[in-house]
C-alpha cells in the first residue's frame, strides 16, 4: 500500500489559503491592542513537505478514508502578518475598563498606532493528526496533541527585547489555537468547496439525463421506486439499476411460475401481483386484451376493497346468462368475496393503502366507468377462485375491457390538458347505463339500492388496486417505449394460452350486452332479485357506509375534493 | 446632555464652592463639550427626582439589548438647593457647550446658614453618597465624596461587575485645590495604577489678592488681564503592568473681563507617545461658539481634525419687555433668556459627522443625535428616531424629573451609523403627599420648582 501526497498543488494555492486565515483571524474579537485588520501578507508552505507516519488506517475506500499519522515537520515555510497596533499601553489598559472608575487622563492615554509587521519561520511541529476523508463530507484534519514544537517570531519590535518576548509569547498561544482550532476548519470548508465545485459540474448535467433517460426505466415499477429515487440525485442510477436487472429477472421468474399452475406459488403472489398490476395496465393499454392472465391477479386486489362492487357486476352478467345461472353465481360470489378478503387481504390491502396518495388524483372523474370495469374484472376473478360458472365469469371480465378503454383514455387527457367535454361525455355515457337501470326498474326494489351503493363504491374504488394501474401510465407517458419491450416479452409469452380466445367472444357479446342490458337487467333482475341478494347488498352499503365515513375521518379535505367531484353525476344523471 | 444625577453633582460642586475648572483633567473641557458630546443610541426614558433638598433617585429605561435600565440614589448632606422641575431647570446648566471660565477665588467651604457656634465658623465637611445599580448586568456603581477640607475633596469610585478582573475596581481621588495651583492624586486597584496632575495658573493669585491690586510691574502679555493662562501635567504608573504614561498641557482662555468675544485655546503633549493636540474654541457670538482641535503624531504622521459648533436657540424676550431691554446700557448686566434648545455639531476629517438636538419640549428636556459616516455611503445614514415623549402621562407622586432619551442601537461598530435620540426631562410640581395625584402640569396652579 502507498499514498501519495503531491505538496506542489498545496504550494500553488496559497492565494485561497491566504484569504482564509485572513478571515479567520480577523473572525474572533481581537484585543484591544490590535487596532486594525490582521491581514497574511505572505504566505510560503515551502518546498519540503511534511512528514507523514502512517500509524494506523481505520477505514479505507474508494472515496473515504481514515487514519492516524504521525506528522513532524521542519520545512521552511513561512508566514508574514501585518497588523497595527496601539503602542501606548495605558490606553489599551483602560480601553476595556468602565468609564466610570477609570482615572480618565487628559492626553496621557492618546493613541500611537504602529504597523506591526509579523513573520512567523523556521515552524517545527509534530504530533499526531487524525485524517477522515470522505467524499460527501470533505476533508477533516484533526490535531489530536498540541504539534507546535517551536517557532521564530520577528517583527518590527525585535530591538525590543520585552516587546518581542510578548509577541512570541502571544503569538504562540495564538498558532496553537489555530493549529488546534481553526485550521480543521479552514481545511474542512476547502475541501468542501472543492468538492462542491466538482459536483455542480455534474449535477447541472445530470437533470437533464434524468429527465431523458432516467424517467422512463423508473416508471415500470410504479411509485416506490421512484420515491426512493427521487430523494437523492445520485442513488437514482443505482436503484433503478438494480431494479430493473434483477427485479425483472424475479418477476419474470415469478411469471413463469404462475403459469406452471404449480402450487408454490401462492407463497409468493403479493409481490407478483404488484409487478403485474402495473404491466397489466400498459398492455392494456398498448393491446387492450393480452391479460387475461393478469386479470385474475388484479380482481383479486380490487376484491378487497371492490367486492361489494361485484354484485353490481353480477347483476348485468346475470342478465346475460340463464336466470338459474345468476342466481347461482350472484348467491356464490358473494360469499366468496369475503374469502378472497380474507385470503389476499394482508398483503394487498397494506398496499393499496400505500399507493392511495397517488391514486387520489387520478380517479376522481372516472369512478362511474372503473366501476363498471372494475366490477367486470372482479366477476371474472370470482369464477377462478370460486369455480362458478366458467362462461359467465368469463364474459363480464372480457366486456370489462372495452368500458376501460374509454377510462384509459380519459386518464390520459386529463394528465396533459383536461378536456372537458369528452371527459364528461365519457363520464356520462358509462354513469347513464346505471341510472337508466335505475329509472327503468324505478318500480322495483333493486334500483333503489345500488343507487344508494353507487356512490359509496364510486369512493372505495379509488382506494381499490385500479388507481395503480392508472397511476403508472400517468408518470410513464413519455418512457413507455423502453421499459414495455420487456415487460410485453413476458406477457405475451404468458398470454399464449387459450384465454385469450375465450374472451374474445364474449367480449362481443358483452358489449352488446351492455348496452341492452339496461332492458334486459331491469326485468330480469327485478325478479330474481332475491330477498338474500337484497339483504346482502344492504350489508354491502352498511358497511361501505362504514369505511366512508372512516376514510372521511382520514382524510377530510381529500374528501371534500371527492365529494365535489361525486355530486355531479347524480345530478346529470337525474 | 447631563443625566440628572451629574447634574446633582455639580449643583453640590457649586454650592460646596468647589471650584471644578481648577484642575489639570478639565483643562480641555470647552473642546470636550462642542466636540466630543454624547450622541444618544436608542431610546431611553429618565424618570428623576429630587424628593428632598438631600436625596434623589433617578430611574432610566432603555431599548438596549432587549430592556436595560437603572436604578439610582443619591443622598448629600448639603441641602442643594436648585430646581427640580425640568420646566424650571436652566437648559444651559444641563446642556454643556462653551465654558466661560471665571476668575480664580480663594477655595471656601460653603458657610452654613446661621452664624456657627462659638463665633467661628464650623468647617463642614459635605459628602455626597451615590449609588447606581444597571439591571441587566447587574452591575454597580458607588460614589463617594466628600469635601476633607476647604481646599481639599476627596472622590472614590467604584465599580462591581462580575465581568471584570477582581470583581471590580476602586479609583480614589484626593483633589487639591489652592486656587493658584491644583493638585490631584490618584488611585486604582486596577493593576496598581498611581497618577498624579497638577495645574499651575499664571499670573493672579487668588490667595493674595492684595498683590494683585496694588500696582504691579505690567502684566506680560499673555497675562492680560482679560485672560489667563494655565500649564499641567500628569503622570501615571502602574507597577503591575510596568506601565504608565504623562501628558503636559496648556490653555489660555479670556474671563469674563475680556471685552473681546471670548476664546479658549489649549495644547497638550503627550511626549512618549509623540502626540500633540491644540484645540481652539471661539464663542462668536451670545448663541454660537465654534472649535477646532487638530491631532498630530509625530512618530506615526497621523493627524486628525475635528471641527464642531454649537448654536443656542433663546427665548425671544416677549413684546412687552422688548422696549425695556432695549433701553438697557450696554454694560448692565442682563439676564440671560434661557434656551429652547441646542444644536451641535462635528465632523472630522474621517467623514464622521456627529449631530446632536438638545431642546425642552412642554416640560420635557429632549436630546436627539444622530451620527453619520460619510465614507460608508452604504450605511451613512443610521436610524434617526424622533418620539413624541410620553412624559405627558406619566405622573408619579413627588417632584419627579421624567427624562425620555430615545436611542437606536448603532448597526455596525462605528459610532457612524448612529440613531436618533429623545432625551426627554419632566418634572412634575412637588405635591402634597396627601393630594390624590399631582394635577397636570399644564395647569396654572403648578409653580413649586424651587425644592429644599
Amino acid at each position: 500500500m502507498a499514498f501519495n501526497f503531491n505538496w506542489s498543488p498545496l504550494i500553488a494555492d496559497t492565494d485561497r489559503v491566504r484569504d482564509m486565515l485572513t478571515r479567520s483571524l480577523n473572525k474572533s474579537p481581537k484585543p484591544p491592542i490590535i487596532v486594525d485588520d490582521i491581514i497574511v501578507n505572505e504566505l510560503n508552505l515551502g518546498s519540503t513537505p511534511p512528514e507523514l507516519e502512517i500509524l494506523e488506517v481505520g477505514d479505507l475506500a474508494e472515496d473515504k478514508f481514515r487514519g492516524i499519522f504521525k506528522m513532524s515537520y521542519t520545512g521552511d515555510a513561512y508566514l508574514t502578518l501585518k497588523t497595527r497596533v496601539q503602542a501606548n499601553p495605558l490606553n489599551t489598559y483602560l480601553s476595556n475598563k468602565p468609564s466610570f472608575a477609570s482615572p480618565q487622563p487628559l492626553a496621557a492615554s492618546s493613541g500611537l498606532t504602529i504597523p506591526l509587521q509579523i513573520t512567523l519561520s523556521d515552524i517545527r511541529l509534530s504530533g499526531f493528526v487524525i485524517l477522515v476523508f470522505s467524499k460527501q463530507k470533505g476533508i477533516t484534519l484533526v490535531f489530536r496533541n498540541d504539534p507546535l514544537e517551536s517557532l521564530k517570531v520577528s517583527s518590527t519590535f525585535d530591538s525590543i527585547p520585552f516587546v518581542r518576548d510578548y509577541l512570541q509569547k502571544t503569538i504562540e498561544s495564538q498558532l496553537r489555537v489555530l493549529f488546534m482550532e481553526d485550521l480543521p476548519a479552514i481545511i474542512h470548508r476547502l475541501s468542501l468547496q472543492m468538492f462542491s465545485t466538482e459536483y455542480q459540474g455534474t449535477e447541472a448535467q445530470e437533470p437533464a439525463k434524468d429527465q431523458s433517460g432516467q424517467r422512463a426505466p423508473m416508471d415500470p415499477f410504479a411509485s416506490p421506486a421512484q420515491q426512493a429515487t427521487d430523494s437523492f440525485g445520485q442513488p437514482l442510477e443505482k436503484t433503478y439499476a438494480s431494479f430493473s436487472q434483477k427485479n425483472l429477472l424475479r418477476l419474470a421468474a415469478l411469471t413463469e411460475s404462475q403459469r406452471t399452475l404449480s402450487l408454490f406459488t401462492p407463497s409468493m403472489r403479493d409481490t407478483v401481483y404488484r409487478a403485474w398490476a402495473s404491466a397489466a395496465d400498459r398492455n392494456e393499454l398498448s393491446n387492450g386484451r393480452n391479460t387475461p392472465l393478469h386479470r385474475p391477479t388484479l380482481s383479486r386486489i380490487q376484491s378487497t376493497v371492490g367486492s361489494h362492487s361485484a354484485w353490481s357486476s353480477s347483476a348485468p352478467s346475470q342478465a346475460s346468462e340463464t336466470p338459474s345461472a345468476n342466481t347461482r353465481p350472484g348467491l356464490a360470489s358473494f360469499p366468496s368475496a369475503p374469502t378472497v378478503y380474507s385470503l389476499a387481504s394482508s398483503a394487498p390491502r397494506s398496499r393499496a393503502g400505500r399507493k392511495r396518495k397517488n391514486r387520489i388524483i387520478n380517479l376522481r372523474k372516472e369512478k362511474v366507468e372503473g366501476d363498471v370495469s372494475d366490477v367486470a374484472s372482479v366477476s371474472s376473478g370470482y369464477p377462478e377462485s370460486a369455480d362458478c360458472s366458467a362462461t359467465g365469469s368469463t364474459a363480464p371480465s372480457v366486456e370489462a375491457e372495452p368500458t376501460m378503454y374509454p377510462s384509459a383514455r380519459v386518464r390520459e387527457g386529463e394528465i396533459s390538458t383536461p378536456p372537458r367535454s369528452p371527459r364528461k361525455k365519457v363520464g356520462f355515457q358509462q354513469a347513464s347505463e346505471p341510472t337508466r337501470l335505475t329509472a327503468e326498474s324505478a318500480s322495483a326494489r333493486r334500483p333503489v339500492t345500488p343507487r344508494n351503493t353507487a356512490p359509496m363504491q364510486v369512493e372505495d374504488d379509488d382506494q381499490t388496486p385500479r388507481a395503480s394501474m392508472y397511476l403508472p401510465k400517468d408518470r410513464n407517458q413519455t418512457p413507455k417505449a423502453e421499459p414495455r419491450p420487456s415487460r410485453q416479452r413476458l406477457t405475451r409469452m404468458q398470454t399464449l394460452p387459450t384465454r385469450d380466445k375465450p374472451p374474445e367472444l364474449p367480449r362481443r357479446a358483452s358489449d352488446l350486452s351492455i348496452h341492452s342490458l339496461g332492458a334486459a337487467s331491469s326485468g330480469s333482475e327485478g325478479s330474481t332479485g332475491g330477498i338474500l341478494e337484497q339483504a346482502w347488498m344492504m350489508r354491502m352499503a352498511n358497511e361501505i357506509a362504514r369505511k366512508v365515513a372512516e376514510e372521511k375521518g382520514r382524510r377530510p379535505t381529500w374528501r371534500a375534493g371527492g365529494d365535489e367531484g361525486e355530486v355531479p353525476p347524480p345530478a346529470y344523471v337525474s | 446632555m447631563l443625566e440628572f444625577m451629574d447634574y446633582v453633582q455639580a449643583a453640590f460642586h457649586a454650592q460646596s464652592c468647589w471650584n471644578r475648572d481648577n484642575s489639570y483633567a478639565s483643562l480641555t473641557t470647552t473642546a470636550h463639550h462642542l466636540l466630543d458630546f454624547p450622541i444618544p443610541q436608542g431610546i431611553r426614558l429618565h424618570i428623576s427626582s429630587l424628593s428632598s433638598s438631600n436625596f434623589a433617585s433617578s430611574y432610566t429605561l432603555g431599548n438596549q439589548g432587549v430592556v436595560d435600565g437603572s436604578l439610582s440614589f443619591l443622598y448629600t448632606s448639603l441641602g442643594l438647593r436648585i430646581p427640580g422641575r425640568s420646566s424650571a431647570v436652566h437648559l444651559g446648566l444641563f446642556v454643556q457647550g462653551y465654558r466661560q471660565l471665571t476668575a480664580l477665588q480663594q477655595p471656601v467651604v460653603s458657610k452654613p446658614n446661621g452664624v456657627a457656634r462659638d463665633g467661628k465658623d464650623v468647617e463642614r465637611k459635605d459628602a455626597l453618597l451615590y449609588g447606581r445599580l444597571y439591571l441587566p448586568t447587574s452591575t454597580l456603581e458607588a460614589l463617594y465624596l466628600r469635601r476633607i477640607s476647604p481646599a481639599r475633596l476627596l472622590r472614590i469610585a467604584c465599580v462591581s461587575d462580575s465581568g471584570l478582573p477582581n470583581g471590580g475596581s476602586i479609583l480614589a481621588v484626593l483633589q487639591n485645590d489652592f486656587g493658584k495651583y491644583s493638585t490631584e492624586y490618584l488611585y486604582s486597584t486596577d493593576s496598581a495604577l498611581l497618577g498624579m496632575r497638577g495645574l499651575y495658573n499664571f499670573g493672579y493669585d487668588p490667595r493674595f489678592p492684595d498683590l494683585y491690586a496694588s500696582g504691579r510691574p505690567p502684566s506680560p502679555p499673555w497675562d492680560h488681564q482679560g485672560g489667563r493662562l494655565s500649564a499641567g501635567a500628569e503622570a501615571y504608573f502602574s507597577p503591575l503592568n510596568k506601565s504608565g504614561g504623562i501628558s503636559t498641557g496648556l490653555r489660555f482662555t479670556t474671563l469674563p473681563t475680556h471685552t473681546g468675544f471670548p476664546y479658549t485655546m489649549t495644547l497638550t503633549l503627550n511626549p512618549l507617545m509623540g502626540n500633540l493636540s491644540s484645540t481652539y474654541a471661539v464663542k462668536a457670538g451670545p448663541n454660537l461658539a465654534f472649535c477646532s482641535r487638530f491631532d498630530f503624531n509625530v512618530y506615526s504622521y497621523e493627524s486628525d481634525v475635528k471641527i464642531g459648533m454649537e448654536l443656542w436657540s433663546r427665548q425671544q424676550p416677549s413684546a412687552d419687555v422688548a422696549w425695556a431691554t432695549s433701553m438697557l446700557r450696554p454694560d448692565w448686566k442682563r439676564v440671560e433668556p434661557d434656551a429652547n434648545g441646542v444644536l451641535k455639531a462635528t465632523v472630522d476629517n474621517h467623514g464622521k459627522v456627529g449631530l446632536s438636538w438638545e431642546c425642552r419640549v412642554k416640560e420635557l428636556l429632549v436630546s436627539l443625535g444622530a451620527g453619520f459616516d460619510l465614507q460608508k455611503r452604504q450605511r451613512m445614514l443610521g436610524n434617526v428616531g424622533v418620539e413624541r415623549p410620553g412624559g405627558d402621562e406619566v405622573r408619579v407622586a413627588g417632584n419627579p424629573i421624567i427624562v425620555l432619551n430615545m436611542r437606536h442601537p448603532p448597526t455596525g461598530k462605528h459610532y457612524t451609523s448612529t440613531s436618533g435620540t429623545t432625551h426627554v426631562s419632566h418634572a412634575v410640581k412637588p405635591v402634597n403627599p396627601t393630594r390624590a395625584v399631582p394635577s397636570h402640569r399644564h395647569e396654572p396652579g403648578i409653580i413649586g420648582d424651587e425644592i429644599g
